[in-house]
């Protein structure tokens, strides 16, 4: 059955025939007990509503069942009565029966199927079923709500994901550069031992005809002419001060990424305890490292970093912070611009602020920025998450974050942790460990 | 990664300034002088080799000596290599250009077909032996081009050149044929193709001037299509036009199928328009001057011989050529 159906109360309803007497007897029989009023109905039709109120009026004035007992109860009826059509939506006859009906209720609703009088319904049914309704709907955002919870989990580790994969473009580009020429040298040097080989094999060809005897002096001349010949060869191929160079730069190549690794590793501390005491001066260095594929060519770093103590944090936490900061003061500059890294600290926190030349936020957008999925960027190129994420992390760790903007000019955020030493931060930091 | 003091003192050319007058020269442009060096001493047996960590000097250079390859790092301080390439295009277009990067994202190699139309791209670490065969043979055709000045594009409104437009979706063909028949000539005959098939019964008909293609048809890669067409037609110029692209496949279709340009979807009318100009310009260069053909030399695919619709469209590409001659 129909919610709209299960409203309906089949009852037999009076015609125009029927008078006040015959209506208000009726009203007193058992049956009719739960009534407010009755339909009144012309062939098949409903032409209006008789409420118990409007009867109780009649007999309450003087003489009244004397004077219009006999008349017919048409001319008493409520002719506006409230007709709703069993075929429409249960919302839609809801928005109107309680739109229409009058308050205090004196009557109830006639249902209809086709224009057709089907039976009447009582309003405090209908606001019945409607309470089920709203508990099933709030449930039913309840678990949305809680669904949209999790996506927004899943959606801040594709965030994370992504800036892995900016992350990886970069180290990529920063490897591949020295080894490429790492690579090249080796080859070369190949070259070169393949030469000095060569080189090396007439030299004691050389050296066998002189230990054997009887060497005919023109052989010899032959042979150092031939050994001359390659030793020049060797020489204007590969000069001494090129073959240095090049096994000094392959050295230098192969310290190169060994550095980057160790700042890989440093970035992601993925050896180390999630919770750890760090200079906030070493991590910018880290991140920066990884960061430099976001930052191109094209910013000019100046970095005043200041005699700063060490922190208690989930270093990895704060890469990130620093990571998802120096990515919008990048993505905030078209042509070239500055960026300047700066930090402090005072005897309650240690500061480090991150301030970009680039195009700057307006008041109305400065209120939005902390928001998750709040972002200016096209599609592909923000999702939104990257100050929300921020901000999570800043405040697990009892510190605070303060932006100050110019449009046109530039942006300047400041992030605080608590300093080491500063007692009014007593309850340690709560970590949520879990996502470092 | 900072440079070391010591290393940049060094002077970067202290033996081979001497220059062999009758040896081709090659120019290098990277910001790590380390690899200048390195490359340096690979080709200084073969090649004069000019070495720049600038690109503006780079420009300069091209513009005062012969050059016959250009090769360039992407990512530099002050012009990315995509932008030279783009430049020298300009200055001098028989010195073949060559893209050498680090890690090839989608910018990198977008912009190394649409605005750079490289040879070659190149990524590190490289091979030593294979860039040097790219090297000797792009040293090659650059050599064979001389100082040949391509002819002036004879845009006359008579053309009745073959365009092949392949796309599951008939709209684009619609389109590129209402773009080119209101736009460059009317005579311009469109064909569609959706499926393999109807590409190899189009080349069987005709001669197709340009390629308008989407990379994928239902679940056939035509990216291999594409790159074979450029091995065994050479003149005919493709055009990708598509919704899916990644990096790592427009550099395989820059070196095996010398794309010329690559539009994403949705069409954009004006971009599309340019591009299908461009290229028929191109083709029509190649019939006054066979010889411009080299510039579009591919290097052979490695997927050929392991992959079925390759192998049979090798085979359809010999068979066909056979009949002809
Ligand atoms: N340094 C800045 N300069 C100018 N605008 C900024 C800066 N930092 C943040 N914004 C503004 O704040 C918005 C939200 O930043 P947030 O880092 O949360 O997301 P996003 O950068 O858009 O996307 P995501 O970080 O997920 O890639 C940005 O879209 C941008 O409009
Ligand atoms: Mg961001």
């Amino acid at each position: 059955m129909s919610e709209v159906e299960s409203l309906l109360v089949q009852l037999e309803p009076v015609t125009p025939s029927h008078t006040v007497d015959d209506v208000s007897e009726l009203l007193l029989h058992d049956d009719y007990e739960r009534f407010l009023c009755l339909p009144v109905v012309d062939a098949g039709r409903p032409i209006g509503v008789i409420s118990r109120s409007e009867m109780q009026k009649i007999y309450m004035s003087m003489y009244g069942r004397e004077l219009y007992g006999k008349k017919s109860v048409t001319q008493f009826m409520n002719r506006k009565a409230v007709v709703v059509d069993m075929k429409q939506p249960m919302e839609q006859i809801s928005r109107y029966v309680t739109s229409n009906i009058k308050f205090p209720i004196t009557e109830d609703f006639i249902l209809t199927r086709d224009g057709q009088y089907s039976g009447i319904g009582h309003v405090v049914d209908l606001l019945k079923v409607m309470e089920g309704k709203l508990t099933r709907q709030s449930e039913e955002i309840t678990r949305a709500y809680r669904e949209l919870q999790a996506s927004q989990s899943q959606l801040i580790q594709s965030e994370k994901m992504a800036s892995l994969g900016q992350m990886v473009a970069g180290v990529a580009h920063e490897i591949n550069t020295p080894l490429g020429y790492v690579k090249n040298n080796v080859s070369l040097a190949q070259d070169v031992f393949a030469q000095l080989k060569g080189l090396v094999a007439s030299y004691d060809e050389l050296l066998a005809l002189l230990m054997g005897g009887e060497a005919e002096e023109t052989a010899v001349v032959r042979y150092l002419g031939e050994i001359d010949r390659q030793r020049n060869d060797f020489w204007s191929v590969y000069p001494a001060e090129e073959v240095d160079n090049l096994f000094g730069d392959t050295l230098f190549g192969v310290d190169q990424i060994s550095e980057i690794v160790l700042n890989l590793k440093n970035f992601s501390r993925l050896d180390q305890a999630a919770v750890d005491e760090v200079s906030l001066n070493q991590t910018i260095e880290s991140t920066l490292v990884i960061a430099k594929n976001v930052l191109k060519n094209k910013v000019q770093l100046i970095k005043q970093y200041g005699e700063i103590p060490a922190v208690k944090c989930s270093p990895s936490q704060i890469n990130q912070v620093f990571l998802n900061l120096l990515t919008n003061a990048a993505q905030a500059m078209d042509g070239n611009g500055k960026i300047l890294i700066r930090t402090w600290a005072d005897e309650r926190y240690v500061y480090a602020s991150v301030q970009d030349t680039g195009k700057g936020i307006s008041k109305e957008n400065l209120q939005k920025i902390f928001d998750p999925f709040f972002t200016t960027k096209p599609v592909g190129e923000g999702t939104g998450l990257g100050l929300s994420i921020v901000f999570k992390i800043i405040e697990s760790h009892k510190g605070f974050i303060r932006v100050a903007s110019e449009v046109g000019k530039g942006t300047r955020f400041i992030v605080a942790l608590p300093h080491p030493k500063d007692s009014r931060h007593a309850n340690k930091p709560e970590l949520d460990t879990a996502q470092a | 990664m900072q440079t070391s003091p010591s290393s940049t003192q060094r002077k970067l050319n202290p033996v081979t300034s001497t220059v062999a007058v009758n040896r081709p020269t090659i120019l290098c442009v990277d910001d790590e002088e380390r690899i200048l060096r390195s490359l340096r001493m690979l080709f200084a047996q073969t090649y004069n080799v000019r070495v720049t960590t600038d690109g503006n000097e780079a420009l300069q250079i091209l513009q005062q000596e012969k050059i016959h390859v250009l090769i360039s790092d992407q990512r530099m301080p002050g012009m990315t290599g995509v932008e030279l390439l783009r430049r020298a295009k300009y200055i001098v277009p028989n010195t073949m250009r060559l893209l050498l990067t680090g890690y090839s994202d989608l910018d990198s190699t977008l912009g190394s077909i649409n605005e750079g139309e490289v040879f070659r791209f190149i990524n590190k670490p490289w091979d030593a032996d294979a860039i040097k065969a790219t090297v000797a043979s792009a040293v090659d055709i650059a050599l064979s081009l001389g100082d040949m000045t391509l002819p002036a594009p004879s845009a006359n409104s008579t053309v009745t050149d073959h365009i092949l437009v392949i796309d599951e979706d008939p709209l684009s063909a619609v389109q590129v044929r209402e773009l080119v028949h209101e736009h460059i000539s009317a005579g311009l005959v469109i064909h569609h193709a959706a499926t393999i098939e109807d590409v190899l019964e189009a080349l069987r008909q005709h001669e197709i001037a340009v390629v308008v293609s989407e990379v994928r048809i239902g679940t056939a890669d035509v990216t291999t299509l594409i790159k074979l067409l450029k091995r065994f037609n050479p003149r005919t110029v493709s055009i990708l036009l598509t919704t899916f692209y990644d990096a790592s496949m427009l550099v395989t279709l820059i070196n095996e199928a010398q794309v010329y340009r690559c539009i994403p979807k949705p069409i954009r009318a004006k971009l599309l328009l340019r591009a299908i100009e461009g290229a028929l310009e191109s083709y029509w260069s190649f019939q006054v001057a066979p010889s411009l053909v080299k510039k579009h030399e591919v290097e052979v695919s490695k997927e050929t011989t392991e992959n079925p619709l390759a192998s049979r469209i090798v085979g359809f590409f010999k068979s066909f050529s056979a009949q002809r001659t």
